[in-house]
């Protein structure tokens, strides 16, 4: 009924060998936070429990080199909240990290294990989507990237394969001005699940771009081709049909969150929101200091 | 059934043999194996708090956490917190203001906000509000425990 | 002698719960127990066709398993009003959650894997359920007990548990308004922090029973009548809740546990999952339809309830709920005609039972829905259409029962000064005020002991049960202050029926009244044995020796307490045991309620929140409590239950709701869906304010508390979310999807 084993591999060769020995009855976690739970509930009964946090080419550091943010797997939620290179680079990495949970989650939840557990309704994924962050997946024999706007297939499933795991995400820097805003709607005030959330990145020079969860199986992230959205201008009605064509690539439903037509007539009131924040933001980086 | 493991943990400054299976988690481990029936359990998934314990001083759900994950690492109990049988200031000020009712979820309030004030000796409303956001308390509206947080922070 | 009532002295049993010593009952220590584990299946109708119990049989530590056949036949049932609840589902389960078997082994692992076992092996069909209250009125919906129950009962063959009608006066000819409408209140459940544990061992005696219960008593007897046992033989050991709120009230899972634990002849033990506790206990959801008639000056002419209760599968107490909820529906209001009917209704759901204000937040919801929303038709400001219809302080305002017993006006006063009621108010913003009445105890009893030890400090054995609202510190003031001891002289030993004498109840906001004048009558039970013993030691007659609290005088001497004790008894030593009684009013057979309400807890609640009308949500920015509390004998607790009933009713206004699928199964089951409130959902600011006269029947003038904090709520809230978006929403709770459509459908 219960795990059978618990193991802690320190290399990723042993890593490897563990997920080859024991396939599709290993169960990775670093934080736990969400395989824990569901272990619980019973939703998954694994022969092995393998725990990532002592494998020591797993880093927990987040580094910049070559124009990107690299966040290894075993980054928790509260050091993307303090970190110097997060807080510059992507201020709504730090609002969105900020509402996973409870500090007592925060302090063991991993942003990757956040992103491997694949729900539709996590706040740091849309985040993520926007800025262009990419997975670096080790398998047992080869290596992969995949960006994340690839990465899942459904609600809980990613397209990472029995053997494979995420080392590390990266997150390219925005090369010029940027603004961007993460929003999201819950049933109160407090810790809770996002019944619909948002990030909205203005570069400039760039088209805007939006991405949303908890309205479709995955999060879904889509670009402006029509330019009325960039934040050069006011919204406009142009703007509205703007993001009503982004929107029809959502598909809400109804739970026991929220219902489908609210979750609906939400997406526009929220995108709008956070597309005012993200355009002062703009302003506010194209008028300051290049680099705070 | 599941591997029975055997470890050490550090648990308030001591060391402690432990023997469980590897499933057990942290709060079963202490509960059960050490009987520090202080560490409470209520909705098992990391949800009201009632079973928050310190990691190396940080406020983690004991529900959440493997025992097997523990070993080499510093936890602390609500019972690690009087020294001496001399209430820690925080334990005091929560009986002064009037913030304990039925009790069952002051340990893990309390190791939240010890949690807290270890890193914000003199937090603001609203920084205890959001420290104490994964704690959930059904006798109380909440404003005694944060005032006692308040108070604990400009006493020390 | 300086006494501390009326003083916040710290709470008795704070320091333990601080420092993580205090033990609730998952916390004790039953050495070879046995772990027990209800079985319980995927729905909440179905009948049981088999159970094959082989796989779970062959789990290593499996003791034993018990399904409905293993049971004496007939099917043992039990109950605190009507004995219609079986221990286990007998051959058809009535609610998502009700057991179906019970399995105990050696390790709690292997009960939880034996009964996952079971659960995977048992063949059922499952049947349509009854969950809603047009459905249990519905004459075409399956019945949910059998007629059989109910032999003499007109109702037998209808799920209509029980019905009554209350009411008074003449309609009346004409009125200048007729306000006609429906309110719903949601299922919610109590989430006590702790979940419900509970053990039982038999020994040569009988059986004993730990279960963090709020009424000991009433859990022995019920005991006892399901197992043919002697009251004697049965004791019940309840540790300090953590949160009763009544959800740990009345019998649940006790009876089922005494039961294996004399027939295995061991020690068992069962902690409930928080989702089994969330399908053990919820509160009594409600339809009420409202049709209150008003002169031009918004006087009420008349007030015409319907008031439909859904209890759930069985009575528990849920029965009660309706009726003396519905009793008092009208509210604090002269009411020159009042017609109430009510009725307790029978679904496949959970039973409903106590919950905090008992009926009466359902009530107030729609009742004081229908003054404000008259006061605004009307063109009346909502506080003084409500100063327009209190009684006065000794005025009836229900015919031939307990008057209006406080300065009702002051605490309508003190609120709307509080709440800043004509300061004008911001965009988005809005107010509302509500009035709360709840009938406390009626026909009801306690008893205390009070032992004065040899060297003069004290005992007191007491039934109440301290589940947060600080019962032991209050009892110890008392005892302090009538025996003239320090309350650190002073030891409370509670709940346990082999030592504590009888007490109906913790509930009804009771206990202050009735065990603290128990408690007072035992002291001065002790203060006329010292009296008589004094006479005798030192040779003086009676009425020359006097006691008060602290001091005894001996003709022209004063001695202390253990002086007197030292020279009454001697060498041998000795104590005074005093016995004290309250049955307040008593039992009144004609009277629907059996007894009038000892006093009425009264409460003023305003509130005023900010609404972002494009998505619906609310914050709620300032709240305040007027409550006529006769005297706090320690106000920081007194305060600190308004302040918690009151988030309470913020809860079930702006976020509760147990939220169930066609199949009757509850889908929001636990923390993560359930949504209760925390630290980032505190009003903004928080105003109690305590209206003390001393005029109420409890010691020095003393009234109960506790339950006032939760009764207007929903109404001052949806009086002000109507303010600030113009929509009245007539069911609960007011999340900010329902706010949102609402708006939307304007």
């Amino acid at each position: 009924m219960w795990p059978s084993t618990y193991h802690a591999p320190e290399s990723l060769a042993e890593l490897h060998d563990l997920l080859g020995r024991y396939g599709a009855d290993a169960r990775m976690f670093a934080g736990g936070t969400d395989v824990i739970v569901r272990l619980r509930h019973g939703h998954m009964r694994p022969a092995a429990l393998v725990d990532l946090k002592r494998v020591r080419e797993l880093s927990g550091e987040i580094v910049q080199h070559d124009g990107l943010i690299r966040i290894g797997a075993r980054v928790t939620m509260t050091t993307i909240l303090g970190n110097e290179l997060i807080r510059r680079w992507f201020p709504t990495l730090v609002e969105a990290a900020a509402v996973v949970g409870s500090i007592q989650i925060r302090n063991r939840a991993t942003l990757v294990g956040n992103v491997c557990n694949a729900s539709p309704a996590a706040d740091t994924v849309p985040v993520l989507m926007v800025h262009g962050a990419v997975a670096n997946i080790a398998g047992p024999s080869s290596d992969r990237q995949v960006a994340l706007s690839e990465f899942f297939v459904g609600p809980g499933r990613t397209v990472l394969q029995y053997g494979e795991f995420v080392t590390s995400l990266d997150v390219p820097i925005p090369s010029g001005f940027a603004g961007a805003a993460f929003g999201r709607l819950i049933r109160r005030r407090g810790v809770d699940l996002a019944i619909v959330n948002l990030c909205v990145l203005l570069e400039e020079g760039r088209p805007a771009r939006f991405a949303f969860g908890a309205v479709a199986p995955t999060p879904i992230v889509g670009a402006d081709a029509t330019g009325t959205l960039d934040g050069t201008r006011d919204w406009t009605d142009a703007a509205d049909e703007a993001l009503r064509s982004m929107l029809t690539a959502t598909r809400p439903i109804s739970d026991v969150r929220g219902g489908r037509d609210y979750r609906s007539a939400m997406l526009p009131v929220l995108s709008k929101r956070a597309w005012q924040t993200a355009r002062e933001r703009l302003a506010r980086a194209s008028n300051g200091p290049a680099h705070e | 059934m599941s591997d029975q493991l055997r470890y050490q943990l550090r648990v308030n400054g001591k060391d402690r043999d432990v023997s469980a299976p590897a499933h057990k988690t942290l709060l079963d481990v202490l509960r059960d194996e050490l009987h520090l029936t202080g560490t409470k359990e209520c909705c098992a998934e990391g949800e009201c708090g009632a079973c928050t314990v310190h990691v190396e001083g940080d406020a983690v759900c004991a529900c959440l956490v493997l025992a097997a994950e523990m070993p080499g690492h510093e936890i602390t109990t609500i019972e690690g917190l009087a020294a001496d049988g001399r209430l820690d200031p925080l334990q005091a000020a929560f009986v002064q203001c009037g913030a304990v009712q039925c009790g069952f979820c002051i340990p893990g309030m309390i190791m939240s906000a010890r949690a807290l004030l270890n890193g914000t000796p003199r937090p603001t409303r609203e920084e205890v509000q959001d420290a104490l956001s994964g704690n959930l308390c059904r006798c109380g509206g909440y404003s005694r425990i944060v005032d006692a947080v308040i108070k604990a922070g400009t006493a020390s | 002698m300086t006494h501390t009532i009326g003083q916040s002295i710290p709470r008795i049993g704070a320091r333990d719960r601080v420092t993580g010593a205090q033990k609730y009952t998952a916390d004790l220590p039953f050495p070879g127990a046995l772990h027990v584990q209800l079985v319980h299946l995927d729905a909440a109708r179905l009948t049981i066709k088999k159970i094959r119990r082989d796989y779970a049989a062959r789990v290593p530590g499996v003791v034993a398993i018990f399904t409905a056949e293993d049971l004496p036949q007939p099917m043992p049932r039990f109950g605190p009003a009507v004995a219609d609840r079986p221990l286990l589902a007998d051959p058809e389960t009535r609610f998502y959650g009700e057991p179906v078997a019970v399995v105990a082994a050696e390790t709690l692992d292997g009960a939880r894997e034996a009964a996952m076992l079971l659960r995977e092996h048992i063949d059922a069909e499952e049947l349509p359920p009854v969950i809603t209250i047009e459905q249990a009125l519905d004459p075409a919906s399956p019945l949910v007990q059998r007629p059989e129950n109910r032999p003499n009962d007109p109702n037998a063959r209808t799920n209509i548990l029980r019905e009554w009608t209350f009411g008074w006066g003449t309609p009346p000819d004409r009125a200048h308004l007729v306000l006609e409408r429906a309110y719903r209140f949601p299922m919610v459940t109590h989430f006590a922090i702790e979940p419900h544990a509970f053990a039982a061992a038999p020994d040569e005696s009988g059986v004993t029973i730990w279960s963090p219960t709020q009424h000991p008593f009433v859990l022995q007897r019920v005991v006892a009548a399901c197992l043919g046992l002697p009251l004697a033989r049965v004791r019940i050991v309840s540790p300090d809740p953590g949160g009763g709120f009544g959800g740990k009230g009345w019998p649940k899972f006790e009876p089922l546990l005494a039961y294996m634990a004399l027939r295995l002849g061991r020690p068992v033990r069962l902690v409930l999952t928080l989702e089994e506790s969330f399908q053990s206990a919820r509160r009594t959801s409600a339809r009420i339809q409202a049709r209150t008639a008003f002169d031009s000056d918004g006087h009420i002419l008349s007030q015409d309830l319907r008031t439909d209760f859904l209890v759930g599968a069985y009575a528990d107490i849920g029965i009660r709920v309706v009726s003396k909820a519905s009793y008092a529906a009208c509210g604090p209001y002269r009411t020159p005609h009042a017609a109430v009917h009510a009725r307790a209704l029978l679904s496949h759901t959970t039973p409903s039972t106590a919950f905090r204000g008992f009926g009466t937040p359902q009530a107030s919801w729609a009742v004081e829905s229908q003054l404000n929303e008259a006061a605004r038709i009307l063109g009346i400001d909502a506080v003084e259409i409500r100063r327009r219809n209190l009684p006065r302080k000794g005025e009836a305002f229900i015919p031939g029962d307990t008057p209006a017993d406080g300065d009702w006006e002051a605490a309508l006063t003190k609120a709307e000064t509080a709440i800043g009621w004509h300061a004008p108010l911001p965009p988005g913003r809005g107010r509302g005020i509500s009035l709360g009445l709840k009938s406390s105890s009626t026909a009801s009893a306690s008893l205390a002991i009070v032992r004065l030890l040899f060297d003069g400090s004290v005992s007191v054995f007491s039934a109440t049960s301290d589940m947060g609202q600080g019962a032991r510190t209050v009892f110890a003031q008392i005892a302090g202050r009538e025996l003239g001891i320090s309350p650190d002289r002073i030891v409370l030993t509670m709940g346990d029926t082999a030592v504590v004498p009888f007490d109906s109840s913790t509930s009804a906001s009771r206990s202050t009244v009735f065990m603290g004048n128990a408690i007072v009558r035992a002291c001065v039970n002790i203060r006329a044995q010292l009296r008589g013993l004094a006479s005798r030691a030192y040779g003086v007659p009676e009425d020359r020796v006097s006691v008060e609290p602290g001091v005894v005088r001996v003709a022209e001497r004063q001695l202390t307490y253990v002086e007197v004790l030292r020279d009454g008894f001697g060498p041998p030593r000795g104590e005074l045991v005093g016995v004290g009684e309250d049955r307040g009013g008593g039992f009144r057979p004609d009277h629907p309620l059996g007894g009038r309400p000892e006093f009425w807890e009264f409460m003023c609640s305003a509130v005023e929140v900010e609404v972002d009308s494009d998505t619906g949500a609310v914050d709620v920015t300032r709240l305040v409590l007027a409550s006529d509390v006769g005297k706090a004998l320690n106000p920081q607790q007194v305060e600190a239950q308004d302040e918690g009933a009151a988030m309470m009713g913020l809860g079930h206004s702006l976020m509760e709701e147990l939220i169930l699928d066609d199949r009757g199964r509850v889908r929001n089951l636990g923390a993560l869906d359930y949504r209760l409130p925390t630290t980032m959902n505190m009003p903004q600011e928080l105003h109690s304010i305590l209206i003390e006269n001393e005029d109420g029947p409890g010691p020095y003038g003393a009234k109960g508390a506790g339950e006032g904090g939760i009764l207007g709520i929903a109404a001052a809230v949806g009086a002000a979310v109507h303010q600030a978006t113009g929509v009245q929403i007539r069911e609960l709770p007011l999340t900010p999807e329902r706010i949102w459509r609402a708006i939307a459908q304007r």
